[in-house]
């Protein structure tokens, strides 16, 4: 009898919290394309710091250092243009991001 | 008489929350998936279904509950001896100390699989908790971990129930606990292999999920990656624990014998520390984005294949599982889940264009391609030589072994090939770079291997003479080279940082590991690696005696003399014990009494030999008393085991370098030299 | 055209190195042991059903080990080949009783599958490799505007810093 009670206790414990309800919903914002471009700024903005400890570390000889970090300081500034571009069509959400940023 | 017994409240309610957790997972699976569908078709509907995925959220949490109620019974059986329970019956007695009744759990074929599903539960928990960062991504793995969930209760419902009723009358005591699990790493060995095992669920569920919603950028690998990692340190932890329990418990002096289930516990180890190395080349350069989501599922499909191949009796092995049907239930799943993954690939695979190119072979990015190569090549040989026994006897209608021998000959020397890439890999820049740079970096530690062997040579190793010395030799200056390495990186690491913010060394040392705990954790692990190597390799130097020993024998072997006093007898409630006292001597000083030991279990009648090891850094003396002559005298067999501690020194290495390279890296701005402190920092 | 050079130059050491490792242990593995009895010894499995091969059987006075030590023994004094005591093995417990599949046929696979496979998959990636350095990546078109050199302070100021 207790063996049933129990088991009675817990099937009503596990739907009831399964089917409590909700009050706001989690809805995932989509991500923005200004979110995206931060993302892949950041990327290159740490291998541009890896690069830069490498050298000082000694692991490159100059010429190739100032080669590598030229091609990735153009592809960081193209990701950058992009970023202005479109934080200047929407001030706010460029905003809401760099609060949200390190 | 009474045939079958009433059922307990332990067996009514553990059979019970079982089906309740089943209709809870699958009450996440298929809402789960439809909501998920209906989100991403963006159809509208009376209901939202952001509130189902939620319900399907809770359910999953709710099953851990139900889980957990189910596990917690079998150990309130286990504890209680509630024989009318088929499996508390069979896999315990009254004798047994609590801690290996707690570890009955997992001790027999229906348990394991329900610490399995628990283990799985809890992993969806924290997985379901941690939900708000990320949730529909979230809901995408919580709904992939219920479909595993599933399964794993199926299996527990209807083909391996652990609360199956003991026909006949109730027995007074069980037939007890294999001997040979009664021992302390036995209670944490299982529990550790099974969260490495499970834990590739969750990997899988988010790579797999990812895939599936097309992720818009590459922050899901990252979650992917830790987890991994999470998992890589437990299966790690697992495998070291069942190697140092071979070594102590099984008495043969060995630690690792290419059992099929050792191999199976392998495999996936390997093809997931190919992932963590070749995940780097995503998340820096966005290269190989879909090797690296096949190497999540196939990590995720060997873990199964393992538990498949030796639970179904498809390979023999020397491990405790009975032949089972479940085999067929595995190989269901397995097909199933590559179906999916197959499927989902060939659908959303334009969603893994990587943008880069290779600018060099000589870059680090080359050489982890070697390294995935020599991963992948050792996962797959140990796989062959696995399966080798079963495709011969296909084939040509006869039976073959494969045994150490084989395995010494084809996976060590791509163990070596690793080692040998491990050294050289970190030392390699990101990107192309020229040789000169190469040259550079490569000298200290090419300079340090050639003296190792060079000197090794001097003091009489033979590297042509067989087999073994030449692994060793091999072992020990590649292992030099690669410390050298390491130590370099960490000393020009920590050099720049001194310069740069004029903190002392040792700060500067600490600030590193906190700026980057991925890269230095990383080299950590590959230190320990390199220990562990050489632990290994100290094999080659092992020296073994055996003899029946009189009161006051003596036998000479490495250094030390160990000489036979007498013999002694001791008994409890579970075993009989004999010794055999014996006292070690080292340079004519007395340095320690030893006490091999042979038990019989009085439940199982079975034998069993509790090895005396005087274990110091240098080497092991390893004794096992091996039993009496006609005469009635001991026979004592002593093994000397050089450099074996670095073994599980190594190992412990390995883990404290992942576990540092798991802690989030510190992101604030450096201290400048002559500047403020570092308090001000940040 | 530096870079292509060296790349070559360097696939080159690579594979010479490998060459070299794997002659060396191939002709360590072809080794000549002075002690038969232990090499033969561990061409052989313990048919005690330990699954260890048989000198490393660790059974309490195991009687599979004495007796295949035994015939291992006479065979030697015998002054038996070594092909003729292993197969004297194969007639009396099977092929099972090898530690490694031996002979011709169907078990060189054994052998040879794995080295296969992975100089296989070698091969691939160096294909691999060789269509990654051909990709052509669309260089960034940035004709040198005027604001590229601020650009550029701007990303040298965000990353001084180092990870």
């Amino acid at each position: 009898m207790s063996a049933f009670l129990v088991c009675a206790i817990l099937l009503i414990l596990c739907f009831a919290y399964t089917f409590w309800p909700t009050g706001q919903l989690l809805v995932q914002r989509n991500k923005s394309q200004l979110e995206f471009l931060h993302e892949r700024k950041d990327v290159v903005y740490d291998n541009l710091r890896d690069l830069n400890f490498e050298f000082r570390a000694g692991k490159y000889p100059e010429a190739d250092y100032n080669a590598q970090r030229a091609t990735l300081e153009d592809e960081a500034a193209e990701l950058l243009r992009k970023i202005d571009i479109l934080a200047a069509k929407d001030p706010a959400a460029a905003a809401a991001l760099k609060t949200s940023a390190r | 008489m009474n045939p079958t017994p009433a059922a307990t409240i332990d067996s009514v309610l553990g059979n019970f929350s079982l089906l309740l957790a089943l209709v809870l997972a699958g009450y996440n699976l298929i809402f789960g998936a439809i909501s998920l569908r209906l989100i991403a078709t963006g159809a509208r509907t009376r209901v939202h279904p952001v509130r189902v995925l939620e319900t399907a959220r809770r359910a999953g949490i709710a099953c851990f509950l139900a889980v957990t109620v189910a596990a917690g019974c079998l150990v309130y059986a286990s504890f209680t001896g509630d024989y009318t329970v088929s499996y508390i019956l069979h896999h315990t007695n009254n004798a047994l100390s609590g801690a290996y009744k707690f570890s009955a759990l997992w001790s027999g074929q229906e348990g394991s699989l329900l610490l399995w599903a628990w283990l799985l539960a809890a992993y969806g928990f924290a997985l379901r908790l941690a939900h708000k960062r990320d949730p529909l991504l979230t809901g995408y793995a919580s709904t992939i971990l219920s479909a595993i969930q599933v399964f794993f209760l199926l299996l527990l419902v209807f083909e391996a129930p652990p609360f199956a009723i003991q026909a006949g009358p109730v027995a007074t005591d069980g037939f007890g606990l294999n001997p040979l699990l009664q021992y302390a790493e036995m209670v944490i060995h299982p529990p550790m292999l099974y969260l490495g095992y499970v834990g590739f669920s969750v990997p899988f569920a988010f790579a797999l999920g990812a895939l599936m919603m097309r992720y818009p950028g590459e922050k899901w690998i990252r979650v992917t990656r830790i987890w991994t990692m999470i998992t890589w340190l437990f299966l790690t932890f697992g495998i070291a624990l069942g190697m140092h329990w071979a070594y102590n418990v099984l008495g043969w002096g060995g630690y690792w014998g290419w059992d099929p289930v050792e191999n199976a516990s392998l495999l996936p180890w390997l093809s997931a520390t190919a992932f963590l190395h070749s995940v780097m080349m995503q998340e820096k350069r966005g290269m190989m984005k879909s090797w690296n989501i096949w190497l999540i599922f196939i990590t995720f499909f060997l873990s199964i294949l393992g538990t498949l191949l030796t639970r179904s009796g498809v390979v023999s092995s020397v491990h405790a599982f009975a032949e089972s049907s479940i085999g067929g239930w595995f190989t269901a799943f397995l097909v199933i889940a590559i179906g999916v993954c197959l499927f989902t690939y060939l659908l959303q695979r334009s969603h893994l264009y990587s943008e880069h190119k290779l600018e060099s072979l000589a870059s680090r990015e080359s050489s982890f391609l070697f390294n995935n190569l020599l991963f992948l090549g050792a996962c797959f040989a140990i796989l062959w030589g696995t399966l080798f026994p079963v495709i011969s006897e296909y084939v040509t209608g006869s039976k073959v072994t494969i045994s150490t021998p084989w395995y010494d000959r084809v996976v060590l020397p791509i163990g070596l090939g690793l080692l040998f890439l491990m050294g050289i890999g970190p030392l390699l820049p990101w990107r192309s770079t020229s040789l000169q740079s190469v040259r550079r970096n490569l000298i200290l530690p090419g300079l340090a291997t050639l003296a190792v062997a060079i000197s090794m040579m001097a003091f009489g190793m033979k590297p042509w003479a067989d087999q073994s010395s030449f692994f060793s030799i091999v072992a020990f200056s590649v292992g030099a080279g690669c410390i050298v390495a390491i130590f370099t990186e960490f000393q020009r690491g920590v050099v720049v940082l001194h310069k740069q913010t004029g903190k002392n060394y040792f700060t500067s040392l600490i600030l590193l590991a906190r700026r980057n705990p991925r890269r230095y954790g990383g080299y950590l692990v590959h230190f320990g690696i390199v220990v562990l190597f050489i632990g290994i390799a100290g094999g080659a130097f092992n020296q073994e005696a055996e003899q029946t020993m009189n009161t006051g024998d003596s036998v000479n072997i490495g250094g030390y003399k160990v000489v036979y006093q007498n013999m002694t007898q001791d008994s409890n409630d579970n075993y009989q014990s004999d010794f055999a006292l014996l006292d070690l001597y080292k340079n004519g000083k007395k340095i320690a009494s030893l006490a091999p030991e042979r038990r019989l279990y009085l439940a199982t009648d079975q034998p069993s030999t509790i090895v005396a090891n005087h274990s110091t850094l240098a080497s092991d003396l390893y004794i096992i008393y091996a039993g009496k002559d006609s005469d009635g005298q001991p026979v004592i067999r002593i093994l000397l085991h050089p450099l074996i501690n670095w073994i599980w020194i190594g190992v412990l290495i390995v883990l404290l370098g992942t576990a540092l390279a798991i802690v989030p890296e510190y992101k604030g701005a450096l201290p400048k030299a002559a500047a403020k402190p570092e308090g001000s920092a940040a | 055209m530096m870079k292509k050079i060296f790349g070559k130059e360097l696939l080159r050491l690579w594979m010479q190195m490998c060459a070299v490792c794997l002659l060396v242990i191939f002709a360590a593995g072809a080794g000549n042991s002075s002690d038969r009895f232990n090499d033969l010894g561990h061409k052989l499995m313990c048919t005690c059903g330990c699954s260890q091969v048989l000198l490393e059987c660790n059974h309490l006075g195991c009687q599979s080990l004495a007796d295949m030590s035994t015939q291992l023994h006479t065979a030697i004094a015998n002054g038996d080949t070594d092909t003729v005591i292993l197969d004297a093995f194969a007639a009396k417990y099977g092929p099972t009783v090898f530690s490694t599949p031996r002979g011709g046929g169907f078990n060189r696979m054994a052998w040879i599958v794995p080295p296969v496979v992975i100089l296989l998959a070698a091969l691939l990636s160096a294909l691999l490799i060789r269509r990654w350095r051909m990709r052509d990546v669309p260089a960034p078109a940035s004709a040198p505007t005027p604001d590229t050199d601020a650009m550029r302070a701007r990303i040298r100021k965000d990353t001084e810093d180092f990870l």
